[in-house]
């Protein structure tokens, strides 16, 4: 168990290595947890305080094992990891972190009574790395325990937090900490490990409770007992530097999931940045205003014709300011939650003169596409979303992204590379993933000996054949050599 | 700057390092069959050795070092071969994020194996072979016995070589002989006769047959689909990974003598596409009636590519009506090296089957190529001694690398950044492409100088920067000590 925990916790960090290295030269982010034991120093109504929270949340901690798909070598491959989770519901909803079981295919969790019960995704929402899984309880023979979640915008920096969880597997575990900061930016640029941008819309609660792999998805706790963050990342090389995410943020996350099994959010386009040192270039009031550092290509902004170095001043009327980079999760926040379609009324600063500007708002959509495994065929590829577009500057969403090539198999040999984009198959356009299946259920079924593959890669078309005459051929050569 | 020391040392130490040798090989029976004396007499003229200081400049940082290589003048006038691994730097794609490992050399120095000593400029050096071309300067109206390298030789494998190679500074006399013989007739992905016996220290050493007839110089072969830039078959000693040694042939070498290449002045042709083989297996898989030939990938605006009229899928199988025999990815260079060497203005005739549907038509187009991109270790350059950053005009390979448009973005790129300087503070990034400097377009490195004039003339105490960075844009304030 310890050694499939610590296989855990390695995956994460290779992942999470390149992003956060680029976003933050030092800082790696890790799985979560809290907790410096200060036990000797603290006063007894303190201790008392921490068996009362302690009681109040133990009971409703969940150790999660899910086991998660992996697509990146080119075919599936599953594996167990390890990751804690907190009951919120009667119905047996359970809090966790979208890295832990937001891709999960099949979930065990143990209860703190030690019981073990199935449970299954019910959704995720990786920008805030929230996911909700349900328990199945229908054998249950125990008593379910929810915690109860309290207010993170009242939370106070020093504040005495408990966090709990399964660090290093070893589940029912205590760490007991203070907040060293309510309000941490990181980034958004930060991915998780399975690629997606994560951070945008929420600030972090920073503790120096202990935090280990295995500890992500747990409750940060206050010691009234009530759930004031999910505890997410922790920092590598660093002693108690520990993230969680605010629970109000987890409120809105996890209502929107059971609702309709993922987050929705509007989009228009924009990236900004803090206004803190550009004030007096801009010609704008201190504390008002947030600055358009980017606007994506083809988005609402940019049919608005908002462009950057607008400032926005008002939103629907409503003024915002982003004078440093920790106003911005909630300035974004406030655009993305508008219902997608609404239009949205910006009062933008554009050579120190006033305009209005109407954008219609749409759905943000999801960051990455579904998977398939192309099992005959030796490679596995994703459905292009319009976030992917835009990142990987793609001219649309047509086609399928090859996430992964199988070593030594027949894509391999033919040339085919992580990253392309499949826009044919045998000469037949793929507008999507479903086209892109048809296709290969169809050419497999048929048992097409070669299959040419129309790909895009960076701004070249390159043509891929797979020669599946070759496998088999192969195939039977390595059966012959068995006999 | 000519200085004669009139001995005849080196004649005796020749033919004391070859007695030495021929006692100890175990070849003694071949090396026997090599008139040594003769062959110094002739080699003496034109084998020199050159002492070059190199400044190499990584990012801010820059030193200088000394390199010794053994060169052989190849002409009248005074122009000198050797190996110009160390001074080729012309990848066509820019390194890592912006960062440019450039060396420059400094000083010159040709000495002549009766110890004269003049000064030398550097020419430049073949993408291809790697060779380094020097002229000898101060030495006007002298006349240098160069070596003449012979043609329409034939190798097989048996034929035994000697060369001159050169000895550590330590050692005294500076030269050696060695002896190898060729061990296989290469015929894919090209013609090159490879050799035993000799070592990468010995390249662009003449190669000199049993008759003491200069057939070549000693070269080495790598996978061109493996090495850094794909440049060519005949390229190594620079590169990671060991090559493997061979013959380039007098042909190769008078074609390169009689048009050495010009650092910074590209002459070689270029038509402004990317490519693919034409594999046997796609041939058949399309029905085609030709068996070799190169698959148009991408053509490159206002290219001589786009000018001919060719289309993305078009596939040359013949340059002025010559058959196209790359049916294979590692002969790509092939073709590539023959565009080269043809030269910019030179008019070339291509025959290009164009599918459509089930048809295949046959095109003759006519086009004139054009001069090859500018690469970004000869773009110009400027550096702000006030904030402290280096930047270099885009080039033709930024554009492949970002697969960017030329047309949709334009900036010069961040190559440097002193540590601990103005611009690394105020949060420029090495990649960086500066779009606007004060509002200010910026579309070359003479834009930024200008700016950067201005800034210290009015002696600015804030400098905004508006960057692409990560396929977003942002605005950067540096703040200068001018106040």
């Amino acid at each position: 168990m310890l050694c499939s925990n610590r296989r855990t916790a390695l995956v994460f960090k290779v992942s999470n290595m390149k992003a956060i290295f680029m976003t933050f030269r030092v800082l790696i982010v890790l799985l979560v947890g809290c907790g410096v034991a200060a036990a000797s120093v603290v006063e007894p109504t303190i201790q008392s305080d921490i068996y009362n929270a302690r009681d109040r949340v133990m009971p409703a901690l969940v150790h999660i094992q899910p086991v998660i798909k992996n697509y990146n070598t080119g075919e599936l491959e599953k594996q167990t990891v390890v990751g804690s989770g907190v009951v919120f519901h009667p119905d047996g909803y359970v809090v966790t972190n979208y890295h832990v079981a937001g891709r999960a295919e099949r979930i065990i969790c143990t209860l703190s009574d030690k019981e073990q019960v199935p449970a299954s995704l019910v959704g995720g929402d990786p920008l805030t790395d929230i996911a909700v899984i349900k328990l199945d309880l229908s054998d249950y023979r125990g008593s379910i325990s929810v915690a109860e979640f309290g207010d993170s915008d009242s939370i106070g920096v020093g504040q005495y937090v408990l966090a709990m969880g399964s660090p290093l597997s070893l589940s029912r575990s205590i760490s007991v900490g203070v907040i060293s900061t309510r309000d941490r930016y990181f980034s958004p640029d930060v991915r998780l490990p399975s690629g997606e941008r994560t951070g945008r819309y929420n600030l972090w609660i920073q503790t120096d409770a202990a935090i280990n792999p295995g500890n992500s998805g747990g409750p940060l706790v206050d010691l009234d007992g009530r759930v004031i963050g999910i505890n997410s990342r922790a920092t590598l090389y660093a002693n108690n530097l520990g993230f969680a995410i605010p629970i109000n943020i987890v409120k809105k996350a996890t209502g929107d999931i059971i609702a309709e099994g993922k987050v929705t959010r509007s989009w228009i386009g924009l990236h900004c940045q803090a206004l803190q040192e550009l004030e007096n270039h801009f010609g704008a009031h201190r504390n008002a205003g947030v600055l358009i550092s980017s606007i994506d290509p083809g988005s609402p902004a940019e049919h608005a014709f908002l462009k950057a170095g607008d400032i926005i001043l008002k939103v629907n009327e409503q003024p915002v300011s982003a004078r440093f980079v920790e106003e911005l999760p909630a300035f974004y926040s406030l655009i993305a939650d508008r219902n997608p379609g609404d239009e949205i009324s910006l009062t933008v600063l554009r050579n120190e003169q006033a305009y209005n500007f109407k954008v219609a708002t749409r759905t943000l959509g999801d960051l990455q596409g579904e998977d398939f495994e192309c099992k005959d065929w030796g490679f596995a590829v994703k459905a292009i979303t319009r976030q992917m577009q835009i990142e990987n500057q793609l001219s649309d969403t047509s086609g399928v992204y090859v996430v992964g090539v199988k070593r030594i198999g027949t894509a391999d040999e033919g040339g085919l590379r992580r990253a392309d984009v499949i826009l044919k198959v045998n000469g037949n356009d793929i507008a999507g993933l479903v086209d892109f299946i048809g296709q290969y259920n169809e050419q497999v079924q048929l048992e097409i000996d070669k299959v040419l593959l129309t790909v895009k890669r960076g701004g070249s078309t390159r043509f891929v054949l797979l020669n599946l005459d070759a496998r088999e051929d192969k195939q039977t050569d390595e059966e012959d050599s068995r006999q | 700057m000519k200085k004669t020391a009139g001995s005849k040392k080196s004649l005796i130490l020749f033919s004391t390092v070859a007695v030495i040798l021929l006692a100890l090989m175990p070849l003694r029976a071949t090396a026997q069959e090599f008139d040594f004396q003769k062959l110094q007499q002739a080699a003496e003229k034109y084998t020199v050795i050159v002492n070059i200081k190199i400044e190499v400049s990584f990012g801010m940082h820059s030193t200088e070092q000394e390199e010794r290589y053994l060169g052989t003048i190849v002409s009248e006038d005074g122009l000198v071969i050797f190996n110009g691994a160390a001074l080729a730097g012309e990848s066509p794609m820019p390194s890592f994020a912006g960062y440019s490992l450039k060396t420059t050399p400094t000083r010159i120095e040709v000495v002549t194996m009766d110890d004269r000593t003049y000064e030398a400029e550097f020419i430049g050096a073949d993408r291809f072979t790697r060779i380094g071309f020097l002229k000898i300067t101060g030495a006007e109206g002298e006349k240098f016995e160069p070596v003449r390298f012979a043609t329409g030789q034939s190798f097989e494998v048996g034929n035994w070589f000697t060369l001159y190679m050169l000895m550590p500074e330590f050692i005294s006399p500076p030269v050696s002989v060695d002896i190898g013989m060729i061990s296989n007739i290469v015929t894919s992905p090209e013609f090159f006769p490879l050799t035993v016996g000799f070592n990468q220290l010995q390249a662009t050493s003449v190669l000199y047959n049993i008759d003491l007839a200069p057939v070549g110089v000693l070269g080495g072969l790598m996978n061109p689909t493996e090495s850094m830039d794909q440049g060519g078959l005949l390229e190594s000693f620079g590169q990671i990974g060991i090559p493997l040694l061979g013959v380039i042939t007098g042909e190769r070498l008078e074609k390169l003598i009689a048009d050495p290449p010009h650092k910074g002045k590209p002459t070689s042709g270029w038509l402004g596409i990317t490519l693919q083989a034409l594999t046997h297996e796609i041939g058949q898989f399309w029905e085609l009636d030709i068996p070799s030939g190169i698959i148009v990938n991408d053509i490159v605006k206002n290219s001589p590519a786009e000018r001919a009229g060719l289309e993305v899928g078009d596939i040359i199988f013949e340059i002025n009506g010559q058959q196209l025999e790359i049916d294979k990815d590692e002969r790509i260079p092939i073709f590539q090296r023959e565009i080269s060497e043809l030269g910019q203005g030179t008019a070339v005739e291509f025959t290009a089957l164009r599918r459509t549907g089930q048809t295949q038509d046959t095109l003759t187009l006519l086009t004139t190529l054009q001069e090859a991109p500018m690469a970004a270790t000869d773009a110009p350059e400027f550096e702000s001694e006030l904030l402290e950053f280096k930047v270099r005009d885009l080039v033709f390979s930024d554009y492949l690398f970002y697969n960017l448009d030329s047309e949709q973005l334009k900036g010069v790129v961040v190559t440097e950044l002193k540590p601990g300087g103005l611009a690394e503070i105020g949060g420029l990034m090495i990649g960086d492409i500066i779009q606007l400097i004060d509002e200010r377009t910026v579309l070359s490195t003479k834009n930024v100088e200008t700016i950067m004039g201005d800034v210290e003339t009015l002696r600015q105490d804030e400098v905004i920067f508006f960057v692409w960075r990560d396929n977003k844009t942002l605005f950067v304030n540096l703040k200068t000590d001018l106040l």
